[in-house]
C-alpha cells in the first residue's frame, strides 16, 4: 500500500506537482466536454475558445495567488 | 518540419540538459569520465527507447481526436507548471536555480564518500550519471511524445530539437568542463512555459471542435496573450511584495520605538 501511494505521488509530482493546476485544467476540460457533447449547451460552443483561454489564465492566477498568500512566503517578504 | 515544435523542444531540452550536465560533471570529476559518460549514454538510450516505443504506439494506435485531447491536457499541465515556477523565480517567491551552488553541493556530497577515484568502471559514477540524465530527461521525453501526437512530423521535429540541444550542451560543457552558469535558465523556462501552454491550449481546443481564427497563425496570438498576462502577473506580484516588505519594516520600526519608550 505504501509503495503504491509512493508511486502515485511520484507520478503526480512528475506530471504536475500542483493541485490547483491539476484541478483547474481538469475542470476546464470537463466544461469544454459538456459544451461540446450536450445539445442543451450548444449555444455556448461559439465561445469555447474564449472559455478555454480565460480558464487557463484563471488557473495560472489561482496557483500563483496561492503561493503569494502562503505563510512561508509572507515571512520571506518580511526578511 | 514544424519549426515551432523544434524550437519548443530545443529550449525545454536545453534547460534539462544543463541541469543533468552538472551532475554528469560531478560524476566525472569524483569518479572517472568513463563511468560518467557510460551512465549518461545509457540514460540517453533508455530515453530514446521510451520516445520511440511510446511515441510511435500513440501515433499509430490512438485516434487523432483522443490524441489531441491527451496532448493538450498534458501540455497544459507541463506548461502551466513551468510558467508558474519561472514567474515565482522572477518575483522572488522562489530562489533562482544556481548551477554553481548545485554543482558544489553535489561535489561535496560525492567526495564525502571518501573513496579515491578508480581507473576502471565505478558503479557510483555510472549510477549517478545515469540517474541524473534519466530523471532530467524524462520530462523532455514526455514533451517530445506529446508533440508527436500533434500530427504528421511532430515527433520528428521535437526529437530533432531535443537532439540538437543535447549535442550543443554536451559540446559546450565538454569544452569548458565547468557548470554552465551563463545559460539564462529561468528565462528559458519562462519561454518554454509560454510555448507549452500555447500549444496545449491550441490542440486541447481543437480536440473539442474549436476552430481557431487565422488557423495556425493563432498560435502567435495565443503566445502574445500569455506573455502579456504573465508580464502583468509578475508586475502585480512584485508590487505586492514590496508593499508587504514596506509594511513589515514600518511595523517593526514602530515596535522598536515603543519598546525604547517603555524602557525609558
Amino acid at each position: 500500500m505504501n509503495i503504491i501511494l509512493k508511486v502515485i505521488l511520484a507520478v503526480y509530482n512528475f506530471f504536475v506537482g500542483d493541485l490547483v493546476i491539476l484541478i483547474g485544467v481538469t475542470l476546464l476540460m470537463v466544461i469544454l466536454a459538456l459544451i461540446h457533447f450536450l445539445g442543451a449547451l450548444a449555444a455556448l460552443r461559439g465561445g469555447s475558445g474564449i472559455i478555454l483561454i480565460v480558464g487557463v489564465l484563471a488557473t495560472l492566477v489561482a496557483t500563483l495567488g496561492r503561493e503569494v498568500i502562503r505563510p512561508e512566503n509572507r515571512q520571506h517578504d518580511a526578511t | 518540419m514544424q519549426w515551432a515544435i523544434v524550437i519548443a523542444a530545443f529550449l525545454a531540452s536545453a534547460v534539462e540538459f544543463v541541469e543533468a550536465f552538472t551532475l554528469v560533471l560531478v560524476a566525472g570529476i569524483t569518479t572517472n569520465w568513463r563511468s560518467s559518460i557510460l551512465g549518461a549514454l545509457g540514460a540517453a538510450a533508455v530515453l530514446a527507447v521510451i520516445v520511440a516505443t511510446l511515441g510511435v504506439a500513440l501515433v499509430t494506435y490512438v485516434p487523432i481526436e483522443v490524441l489531441r485531447f491527451v496532448v493538450g491536457f498534458l501540455l497544459l499541465l507541463f506548461g502551466l507548471k513551468w510558467l508558474k515556477n519561472a514567474i515565482q523565480r522572477y518575483t522572488g517567491l522562489k530562489l533562482i536555480h544556481d548551477e554553481q551552488a548545485a554543482y558544489e553541493a553535489n561535489l561535496a556530497e560525492a567526495r564525502a564518500r571518501g573513496e579515491p577515484a578508480k581507473p576502471g568502471l565505478d558503479t557510483f559514477g555510472v549510477v549517478l550519471s545515469f540517474k541524473s540524465v534519466l530523471l532530467e530527461g524524462l520530462e523532455v521525453a514526455f514533451i517530445v511524445i506529446s508533440f508527436g501526437g500533434s500530427g504528421a512530423g511532430g515527433i520528428g521535429s521535437a526529437a530533432l530539437g531535443a537532439a540538437v540541444a543535447g549535442v550543443l550542451v554536451i559540446g559546450v560543457g565538454a569544452l569548458v568542463q565547468a557548470p554552465l552558469q551563463r545559460i539564462p535558465e529561468n528565462s528559458l523556462k519562462f519561454v518554454v512555459g509560454i510555448m507549452l501552454t500555447t500549444f496545449g491550449t491550441f490542440w486541447g481546443g481543437e480536440s473539442f471542435g474549436i476552430n481557431w481564427p487565422f488557423s495556425d497563425l493563432f498560435l502567435l496570438i495565443l503566445a502574445a496573450l500569455y506573455l502579456l498576462a504573465s508580464a502583468l502577473l509578475i508586475t502585480a506580484i512584485k508590487q505586492r511584495q514590496s508593499r508587504v516588505a514596506l509594511a513589515t519594516a514600518t511595523s517593526q520600526a514602530t515596535m522598536r520605538s515603543q519598546e525604547k519608550e517603555v524602557r525609558l
